[in-house]
Parts: structure tokens; C-alpha cells; sequence
């Protein structure tokens, strides 16, 4: 389950949690320069993510998303606060060894074919000549390497070094996966293959964190955002959370403005005319208690729509509202 | 299995690796064909193309070109600590040194025994002289490519040879009357890579003159020896020092 920002976890948590992040707080400040230059990329970021979920991470540039996907991946060092991984401190021997992690650029060595990188990997995590073996023909077979397993990775498209980065980061079947725009250059029936595959780890119980800016991808692969600003998690949750927010459209013979004013708060009132009012509602149990309420004050209403947001829609105003 | 892939990564990062190979070998070949050099001849050709401009090219970009590309951080969230890494990266140069200056030693010797000319009168030697300051230039190298992004490591290093290394010799010839002056060729002949140090030993400039320490009389060579290996690991620490606790920030957005 995903906490509150600035709000303490239990030990049980702590214990549970595939990743839990304690008032992180991360600081960019260039050596010998002034501490009013420095960049407060994460401020007391507190979040737990259990096994099997996957999390949507999404926010404008510069909200502090890669930021926190390096501090759980033990990359940097936080400025106050800590990550574990697996109940370990990110950048411990054991932390790494639960961990996957796919950047937004993936690199290879030119020199290598997609087998050699694979294999070098697979080494890096201690496996065995025997194991390697068998976890390269799986990535394979489930990443659909096969055409391009032998070819130098100097010659690979964007496509085929996403794959391949993806087949490099769940090599150790991870209980965690970082994936930082994972479907960056993959073609349609790459980006349903990533969606099957993580839907397959998923059920596996690994946890897995995406960060993207690709929100219509994301919506199909996970129904739970963290919404991110200047550093901080705004809103956090499984879909009807991060979407609760809608528009109630109210159809009138007449009186909209005045029966706007007279029956409800200015706060809900988005725009009224005399036959249409645009209420704002965050839940949609509020719907009934407003018809009544319009009905009661003599409204006479002809019709009432109730529309949902996007996750397009969520995200632009939640950034207007990180603005504001 | 993975020392194996972390050693054979150091030959195959970049494809220019294989040709300065190739390259620096065929120098050897063509010098000894042209001037069939007598042995303090080629010691010293191997001494500075082999012992100390060939780690440079090698070890150009060593870890930099990973931090620049991002490819570092891939590695490094594996289980594996950036110390052991840097080692294994140092360890990859050492060894490539050492089949190289093998494989040279053994291309000079069918030259000899074919063409019957020059002298391989401590070939042998020479061969590992130039071994031992090559790693004291590999570990330096090294641990600058920790700081520096890309090739500079190497282009810098050699500036900074030329740059000190001339400055400390002004130094020294003006100073050559005080204390100090004394002191500087010190730090100049111990501190800095062997290069005058094992190249005396090579020119046999020692032999029969023993090193007296904590009361052991030791052979000058085995010395000069631990002296370098010294020196390799007092150049690679600060290195990885700094690269364990350096960050790697893949994206920031």
C-alpha cells in the first residue's frame, strides 16, 4: 500500500514492504557552490510498496521521480532520511541482489551481441554457468530476442535495446523492478509483450515502480498512481483514487445561475448558465445528495451527466494545482 | 564466472582496444627489424611506448566512458561494490600488460632465432620492468577516470607527467645545493611512477648492491619490485575510494 508523504510507517511495514522510504529527502548542491543554489529534488518523501504491486509513478519534469527511482536503486545517497529494499539498505549487497533496474537510456557495449550482455549480467549476479544459460534462452523466448541475439548491440534500435534492457533487469526474476520509460521506442506489439511480462511478475509477487510520462500505457498496466510535484508525493492510490475527481454536468429548463448561488457552495460551482450548470465533484457518491438538494430548491432538472477524468485529464490538473 | 566477465570486459569496451594491441606489437617488431637494438636500446623503447604511453591507451575512458554513457548504473545496482569493480577493471588492464608483453617477447624472440641478429640478453627482464610500470600507470589512470568523464584521464595524465614531472626537474637542478632540492628528487624517484627507478635496474646500474631494511639485506630488485607493486596499489586507492562513495545519477528529471 502506498502512504502518505511525511507520514511514518510501522516496523510491520517496514518488515513486509518490498520498498519503504523514510522522509527522503534528497538535496542537489554543486561542490564549493551556495546552498542557495541547491536543488531540493525530494522532500520528505515517505512510501511503502508491497509485493505484487505495481506502481505508476507520473509527475511534470523536474517533480523528482528519476530522482527517487536512483535513491531506491541505491545510485545516490539521500541528503535525510532512508530506502530500504527487501527490509535492506539500498546499496547493500543484499538489496541488489532483489533488485532490477531498467534506465531511460539503456546502454551497451557495442562489442557485445545481446547474448554476451546478457551473459555478463547474469555473472554480475553470481549465477552459475548453468543458471545463466537457462535465464538467457528464458529472456529469449519471453522477450522475442531471437532475432537479434547475435547481432552487436552497436547496430540495435531504440526498440531493441529497450527489450533487451528489460530482459538484462529481470534476469534474477527481482522482487523489485525499477523501469524508468520502458516502452520508450517499442513498438505496439513490444509495448503489449512488456504489459503481458510484468503482469506475469506481477503474479509472481515482485513489486514493480515505472516511472513514465506515457500516461495512456501506464493506465494499462497499473491501476496505482503516486502522483509527484516540486519533490513531493501529492496524491497517491489505485485507480478510482487518483481519478475520483469529475465534472457533474447538470441540464436545466432555467435559473441555473441562481439556484447555483442559492443551493450550493461557490467552491463546487465550475460554470453556471441559465440552462446548464458544471459542478465539480471528487466522489461520485456526492451525485445523488446534489440532485436531491437542486430538486428540493426547485430545480427542474432535464438532465445529469456525471464525467469521469482521464488519467490525462488527472495529471493536468493536479499539475495546476501544484502550480497554484 | 564473473571475474571471467569483468576481466574480458576491460578488452572488449571499446574496438579500438584490439588494434593498439596489434599496433604497439608491430612498433616493436619494425623497430627491432630496423635497428636489431641491443638490449638497453629496446628496454628503453619498451619502457616508454610499452610501460607507459600503451596503459594510457588502454585505460582511456576506463570507468568514464561508463558514468558518461549512464551504462554505470546498470552495473553498479547489481551485486557487486563499485571497490570491486574498479579492481577488477585495474586487474583487466594488468593482465591485458602482461600477455602483451609476453606475446612481445615471444614475436622478438622468433625474430631473433630466424634473422640470427640483435641480442635478447635480458629480454626477459626488461620485459617485466615494463610490466610493472605499466600497472603503476594503469592504477593512476585508473583512478582519474573515476573523476574524469570519457577519455580525459589519459590525455591529462600525460599533461600532467610532462607538466610536473618538468617543473619538479627546474626545481631540483636550481635546488641542487639545498635540502630541499634533495627532498624533491626523492619525492621525484620514489613518489612518482618508477619509470627512472626500474629502467636503472634494467641497465643493471644495482647489481651487487643490496638494500639494507629493518636490518634485512635484501636484492635491490625484489626491492624495486614490491616498490612498484606498492605504488600501484597507493595510485588505485584513492580511486576507489572516491568511486565507492561516488553517486550515479542516471536521469535526473
Amino acid at each position: 500500500m502506498l502512504q502518505e508523504a511525511n507520514e511514518p510507517t510501522s516496523g510491520n511495514d517496514a518488515r513486509e514492504a518490498v520498498v519503504q522510504c523514510r522522509r527522503l529527502t534528497k538535496v542537489y548542491k554543486k561542490l564549493l557552490s551556495s546552498r542557495a543554489k541547491a536543488v531540493r529534488a525530494l522532500n520528505e518523501v515517505s512510501l511503502s510498496v508491497r509485493p505484487g504491486q505495481i506502481v505508476g509513478l507520473i509527475g511534470p519534469n523536474g517533480a523528482g521521480k528519476s530522482t527517487l527511482l536512483n535513491l531506491i536503486a541505491g545510485l545516490i545517497f539521500p541528503t535525510n532520511g532512508d530506502v530500504t529494499v527487501c527490509g535492506h539498505p539500498a546499496r547493500s549487497i543484499q538489496a541488489r541482489q532483489s533488485l532490477g533496474y531498467m534506465p531511460e537510456h539503456p546502454v551497451f557495449l557495442g562489442g557485445y551481441s545481446a547474448r554476451a550482455t546478457l551473459r555478463y549480467h547474469g555473472a554480475l549476479l553470481g549465477l552459475s554457468r548453468a543458471t545463466i544459460a537457462d535465464q538467457v534462452d528464458k529472456s529469449v523466448q519471453r522477450l522475442q530476442l531471437q532475432e537479434f541475439i547475435d547481432r552487436p548491440c552497436a547496430d540495435f534500435s531504440q526498440g531493441m535495446k529497450q527489450r533487451l534492457a528489460l530482459g538484462v533487469a529481470m534476469l534474477n526474476e527481482p522482487q523489485l523492478l525499477l523501469l524508468d520509460e520502458p516502452s520508450n521506442g517499442l513498438d505496439p506489439v513490444g509495448i503489449i509483450q512488456l504489459r503481458d511480462l510484468l503482469k506475469q511478475l506481477q503474479d509472481t509477487g515482485a513489486a514493480v515502480v515505472i516511472s513514465s510520462h506515457r500516461l495512456g500505457e501506464l493506465e494499462k498496466l497499473t491501476g496505482d498512481y503516486m502522483f509527484m510535484h516540486h519533490g513531493q508525493i501529492i496524491t497517491f492510490g489505485d485507480n478510482a483514487m487518483a481519478r475520483r475527481a469529475g465534472q457533474l454536468l447538470v441540464g436545466l429548463e432555467s435559473n441555473g445561475p441562481r439556484l447555483a448561488e442559492t443551493l450550493l457552495p461557490a467552491s463546487k460551482v465550475l460554470e453556471a448558465s441559465e440552462t446548464e450548470l458544471a459542478l465539480a465533484v471528487d466522489d461520485p457518491a456526492e451525485v445523488p445528495d446534489i440532485v436531491t438538494k437542486l430538486a428540493e430548491g426547485g430545480a427542474r432538472i432535464t438532465q445529469v451527466v456525471l464525467q469521469h477524468e482521464n488519467i490525462e485529464e488527472t495529471f493536468l490538473r493536479l499539475c495546476d494545482e501544484g502550480r497554484q | 564466472m564473473r571475474a571471467y566477465e569483468l576481466l574480458r570486459e576491460t578488452l572488449w569496451r571499446r574496438r579500438y582496444i584490439w588494434i593498439v594491441h596489434v599496433v604497439w606489437l608491430a612498433l616493436y617488431v619494425m623497430f627491432w627489424w630496423l635497428y636489431y637494438p641491443d638490449p638497453e636500446e629496446f628496454g628503453g623503447v619498451l619502457f616508454l611506448s610499452g610501460g607507459f604511453l600503451l596503459p594510457l591507451a588502454l585505460s582511456a575512458g576506463i570507468i568514464g566512458d561508463d558514468i558518461a554513457s549512464g551504462r554505470i548504473c546498470v552495473v553498479l545496482t547489481r551485486p557487486l561494490r563499485p571497490g570491486t569493480l574498479f579492481v577488477y577493471r585495474l586487474l583487466g588492464l594488468s593482465l591485458q600488460g602482461a600477455i602483451h608483453f609476453l606475446l612481445g617477447g615471444i614475436v622478438i624472440l622468433v625474430l631473433h632465432v630466424v634473422t640470427r641478429k640483435g641480442s635478447t640478453e635480458g629480454l626477459a627482464f626488461w620485459l617485466f620492468l615494463s610490466w610493472l610500470l605499466f600497472n603503476t600507470w594503469a592504477a593512476l589512470s585508473t583512478s582519474s577516470s573515476v573523476l574524469l568523464k570519457r577519455s580525459h584521464n589519459s590525455l591529462l595524465l600525460l599533461v600532467a607527467f610532462v607538466t610536473i614531472g618538468g617543473v619538479l626537474h627546474i626545481l631540483i637542478w636550481n635546488l641542487r645545493n639545498y635540502a630541499i632540492g634533495d627532498v624533491l628528487k626523492g619525492i621525484l624517484r620514489y613518489g612518482f611512477p618508477p619509470d627512472g627507478l626500474l629502467r636503472d635496474l634494467g641497465n643493471g646500474e644495482f647489481e651487487e648492491k643490496n638494500v639494507t631494511l629493518a636490518g634485512l639485506d635484501l636484492p635491490r630488485a625484489l626491492v624495486y619490485t614490491v616498490h612498484s607493486l606498492l605504488l600501484t596499489v597507493v595510485y588505485a586507492l584513492p580511486g576507489i575510494l572516491i568511486f565507492r562513495k561516488k553517486q550515479f545519477l542516471s536521469e535526473r528529471d
